[in-house]
């Protein structure tokens, strides 16, 4: 049996190409979170931090140095890597420690600071997630995983290049309302199609941006939630799973083995299905990436995810909305601060500050998130209070 | 072949001779890359070399527009995994010479050619 847990508050820096060093925006991020929980770091009994590139900006060995710059540096705090994933990852270590009633209340900040390196140096780095010896060592960038993965995918579905390309038209839509996303600008399924081909079959528009920007949020045990009076959003759900870290290994490339194992476990836990599920926000690095995950996730059954965007049914409005935010496509994917990030847009909707991009009547949501590949995936589920 | 070389010194001073190294359980029998440390149908770790012939199917591939580090020498080149005809898994490796995803299509047969010091595990494409 464990405690109840609950996100008390939330907070997050612009994503972007930001000036800030990668301490400057963790901090940035925290303070918001802070302050929107109507706490005060006194009331932090413990911080945890994901990170990915921190040695490009200088920084290893940043919980310290953020929990110092909080006024609380006898507090533990230790930073945590899964890739793209460690936001969520780092979250789930954040929520089990709470819910074993170790502590009552921790601080949990994703950050990430990658666009001064240029984006040669920032491929690079990326291609450091895959399994080095058998991808990135001979010659395959991030870009390049996924885009065989759709490949494989398009190939053995007979999905289209135009599928993909109504994903990214959704989510640069959801973007539009959101401040605080990196690329807000409305496209068309012919700007993405005409766009240069970043890695054959995908383009420029299927592919999420390098993004700078940090995501914190305040966990803590539902007695503390209650004492405190603000709002709050419950956890009922947690889960996660590894994959083959090399694509090759995988029996069916078109699925992600981490993303299945995460979710059954987090529906388990919930005690819920796909349909109770009223807004989902999942990993979208790469449009394809999203059709995946939809399928995985149990929202439509293998194959047919190809037509959620183009037929509106995960638009906002439609019968299962994905990536309100605008998703890693438009709000941006600064890869340490990118799970963390989902359970703000989950946190904002449930409380009253989501302005525009509110998805009416939501009562449960799910976040999903992955490292690389899919190698590494966590998801969590939560319930409006 | 040098049992005190690591896994991956003897993957791929057999890549050099065209040949993909596996790794046999004693035990169930399961090949299966030789990288592996445990089997991953039965978790002991008793195995012994197996040494299939570098050929394969391509299962998928890309062609990228931007290459990492140590790549931007070269041209244009698919990234390829292929399934290995007489082994029960597939490997991934660098095929030059590919520039759109015409030349290359699924189903394709490659063969190891090597394994260069800078770009890995190196293809070619096999006559139709």
């Amino acid at each position: 049996m464990v405690n109840s847990v609950c996100v008390l508050g939330a907070g997050s820096t612009r994503y972007g190409k930001l000036s800030q060093s990668v301490i400057e925006l963790g901090l940035d991020a925290a303070k918001g979170a802070i302050d929107s929980a109507g706490i005060t770091p006194k009331d932090i009994q413990a911080g945890y931090i994901s990170n990915v590139f921190g040695v490009a900006d200088k920084q290893v060995h940043m919980a310290p140095v953020l929990m110092s710059n909080l006024g609380i540096p006898h507090i533990p705090g230790l930073t945590i890597e899964s890739a793209c994933g460690s936001g969520s990852v780092m979250f789930r270590e954040a929520y089990a420690n709470v819910a074993a009633g170790f502590y009552d209340c921790v601080l949990a900040v994703g950050v990430e600071k990658v666009t001064h390196t240029g984006t040669a140096l920032s491929t690079t780095l990326f291609s450091y997630c895959s399994d080095f010896f058998y991808e990135g060592g001979n010659g395959a960038s991030f870009p390049g995983l996924f885009a065989s993965i759709a490949r494989a995918y398009l190939t053995k579905y007979k999905a289209t290049e135009e599928d993909l390309a109504h994903v990214a038209v959704k989510n640069h839509e959801n973007g539009l309302l959101n401040p605080k996303a990196h690329i807000r600008k409305r496209i068309t399924v012919d700007d993405v199609l005409n766009s240069p081909v970043v890695a054959s079959p995908l383009k420029v528009y299927d592919c999420c941006p390098f993004s700078d920007g940090a995501s914190a949020v305040i966990l803590c045990s539902e007695d503390f939630a209650k004492k405190n009076g603000n709002n709050y959003v419950k956890v009922i759900g947690s889960g996660r799973g590894g994959s083959p870290a090399a694509v090759q290994s995988r029996e069916d490339i078109t699925t992600i083995p981490s993303t299945l194992i995460a979710a059954n476990q987090a529906y388990k836990m919930a005690g819920v299905t796909p349909k109770d599920i009223d807004f989902a926000e999942v990993h979208d690095c790469f449009t394809i990436a999203e059709i995946i995950d939809i399928e995985d996730l149990g929202f439509f059954k293998k194959g047919t995810g190809g037509i959620a965007a183009k037929e509106g049914i995960t638009r906002r409005n439609g019968e299962i909305p994905i990536n309100p935010s605008g998703g890693l496509k438009s709000k941006g994917h600064p890869i340490g601060a990118t799970g963390v990030g989902q359970v703000v847009e989950v946190f904002e909707q449930f409380t009253g500050a989501a302005g525009e991009r509110t998805v009416e009547n939501a009562e449960i949501a799910l976040t999903h998130n992955f490292g690389a590949t899919g190698a590494s995936a966590a998801v969590h589920i939560f319930q409006k209070v | 072949m040098d049992k005190n070389s690591s896994t991956h010194e003897r993957f791929i001073e057999t890549a050099k001779n065209g040949k993909i190294l596996a790794n046999k359980c004693k035990n169930c029998g399961k090949v299966m890359l030789e990288t592996m440390y445990y089997c991953s149908g039965c978790s002991k770790s008793d195995f012994e070399f197996v040494e299939f012939p570098g050929i394969g199917t391509v299962v998928t591939h890309t062609i990228q527009s931007v290459a990492p580090e140590g790549f931007e020498d070269v041209n244009s080149y698919a990234w390829v995994v292929f399934k290995l005809n007489d082994a029960p898994f597939s490997a991934s490796g660098f095929l030059p010479g590919i520039k759109i995803p015409s030349d290359l299509p699924i189903g394709s047969t490659v063969s190891v050619k090597g394994y260069d010091a800078k770009h890995g595990l190196t293809l070619e494409k096999q006559a139709d």
